[in-house]
């Protein structure tokens, strides 16, 4: 267990030009994903369902403030077992496969180049320039296992696994500077790379859920269940009982 | 300076407003050029249509101080094109269309404010083609489409105004606006049925909004019943309950009480 201490020099030219290079390689990502994006096309169709989903689920949670028989109107519009909007509309559904499909095989190339690319060529370049020594120390334990990964290129068997090397510091910034970036660049902006590989390992993750059909079907269902129970049952006498404060309305002559 | 107050009789004003009932409460002086800038940011996000004063202001903001603004002055040119419209300030809002067209060469906002001008002027087919071709780059515009029942309803022919916005808002169900516009449309033909039936929308999307309220349970005291006017009673004191300062409601309370 070592308590090194660090040439000082480490920390002007090392530790800060790493985090200068990983932002200002972040900022040039984020533009340039923006000059390379191609508009997104919207579905006249998209829009109406999802609105009309809206609609529903509307009705649902705010359905107690009109009269019994409207909500009972509304709800044998979308539900009713042949006329209803939810058991009638049946939309044509192209799963987008992505191998196929052009415009996103296309956006999925372009995700790549600009994200990943850098990434390995950047990481490389670190991991060449400034080899060899230790860069900081994390304030966490870790295990030996960790070794052979954070200290790449220090052959110490005896060093303490929390001293890590300048590529694991360049990880470390990725990472990190994800929330300075929303900071400058608002949010959802292209910089921000984890977000970039989760959308990649959940799949197909897309705006509008892909299956109109499904969605339609879990609403009919959250619709059937729903019960009227109207909130100005006793509104006139809930009015009566409360002061009403009129004194405000009487203005000054 | 810009004093806008009643009476301002100083010698080197050159703005007074004077007759003007909506300027009764205002006692705004307004001197520099943020501060012109800052309200007209205000009455464009609060939506007010004081036209006239912010034609006046506006005016004054792009003529004098346009190297100032920077970024602004398209927003403000859009905003002071429509009060000019509505003030039949022809030239000034061929000024500001022909500044947006040159900056914002294929933008479907700026055609849209050509339409609107080309219905200022009258021209209903004109606009109307013009909208036409903004749905064909993209249909999903609603804007265009508003505009084009506008048109309708401009020209008086408020079935057909009735018919399109009907189809439109079967396909775009969640647009409050649009609602609103339905019911009034059927409040003038005297459809009360259907004028419920889009107030019931509104009221299920803004439920906290007392002025839904009031509105259908006037509609449903003009409707007449013995049910309607119950369930009459029940929204003016949804309404006062919502906002007790609602005096209209207290008054239709009133009446309906007297009624069943």
């Amino acid at each position: 267990m070592a308590e090194l201490l660090l040439d000082s020099s480490i920390r002007i030219w090392v530790v800060l030009p790493i985090v200068l290079i990983t932002f200002c390689v972040g900022i040039i990502r984020h533009y340039v994903t923006q000059l390379l994006q191609s508009d997104k096309k919207v579905d006249l169709e998209q829009v109406s369902d999802s609105q009309v989903l809206l609609r529903s689920r509307i009705l649902r949670e705010n359905g107690k403030y009109i009269p019994k028989q409207s909500f009972n109107m509304r709800k044998q519009y979308f539900n009713d077992a042949e006329t209803g909007f939810f058991k009638k509309v049946k939309r044509k559904v192209t799963p987008k496969n992505p191998m196929t499909d052009t415009s996103m095989l296309t956006d999925m190339m372009k995700g790549n180049l600009t994200n990943v690319l850098p990434m390995i060529v950047i990481g490389g370049w670190i991991n060449w320039a400034f080899s060899g020594f230790v860069i900081t120390k994390v304030p966490f334990p870790l295990t030996l296992r960790f070794k052979p990964m954070l200290q790449r290129g220090i052959e110490l068997l005896s060093l303490d696994a929390s001293w890590v090397s300048s590529a694991s510091w360049y990880f470390l910034n990725v990472f990190g500077l994800r929330s300075m970036y929303s900071l400058i660049l608002g949010q959802d902006n292209a910089a921000d790379q984890s977000r970039i590989m989760q959308d990649q390992m959940t799949g197909a993750a897309m705006a509008m859920p892909p299956d109109p059909n499904k969605a339609f079907k879990s609403e009919w269902e959250a619709l059937e269940i729903v019960e009227h129970k109207w909130a100005l049952e006793n509104v006139e006498e809930e009015l009566m009982s409360r002061d009403l404060n009129f004194c405000e309305l009487v203005l000054p002559d | 300076c810009y004093i806008f107050q009643k009476g301002c009789g100083r010698k080197d004003c050159h703005h007074i407003l004077n007759s003007s009932p909506s300027f009764d409460n205002w006692n705004v002086l307004i001197i520099v050029f943020t501060e012109m800038r800052d309200k007209l940011r205000k009455w464009r996000e609060d939506n007010h249509r004081n036209s006239e004063q912010i034609v006046d202001v506006g005016e004054e903001l792009i003529n004098e101080h346009a190297s100032k603004l920077g970024d602004d002055i398209w927003i403000i040119y859009e905003q002071v094109m429509i009060a000019a419209l509505d003030c039949s300030r022809d030239d000034l809002a061929w000024t500001c269309l022909q500044e947006l067209k040159r900056q914002f060469p294929g933008s479907q906002r700026v055609k849209r404010l050509a339409g609107m001008r080309l219905e200022a002027l009258e021209k209903y087919e004109d606009a109307s083609k013009q909208y036409d071709s903004i749905l064909q780059d993209d249909p999903t515009n609603t804007a265009a489409r508003k505009r084009k029942i506008s048109i309708l309803k401009a020209q008086g022919k408020s079935a057909e105004a009735i018919r399109e916005l009907n189809e439109y808002l079967e396909q775009f169900v969640g647009d409050q606006e649009a609602w609103h516009e339905l019911s009034e449309l059927y409040i003038n033909e005297h459809d009360y049925g259907k004028a419920a039936f889009c107030l019931e929308e509104l009221m299920m999307t803004n439920p906290h909004n007392h002025l839904y309220c009031e509105q259908y349970a006037e509609v449903k005291y003009t409707q007449g019943g013995l049910e309607n006017l119950e369930l009459s009673r029940k929204y003016f004191a949804q309404a006062l309950k919502l906002n007790n300062r609602n005096m209209r409601a207290l008054f239709g309370l009133y009446m309906v009480s007297s009624h069943i």
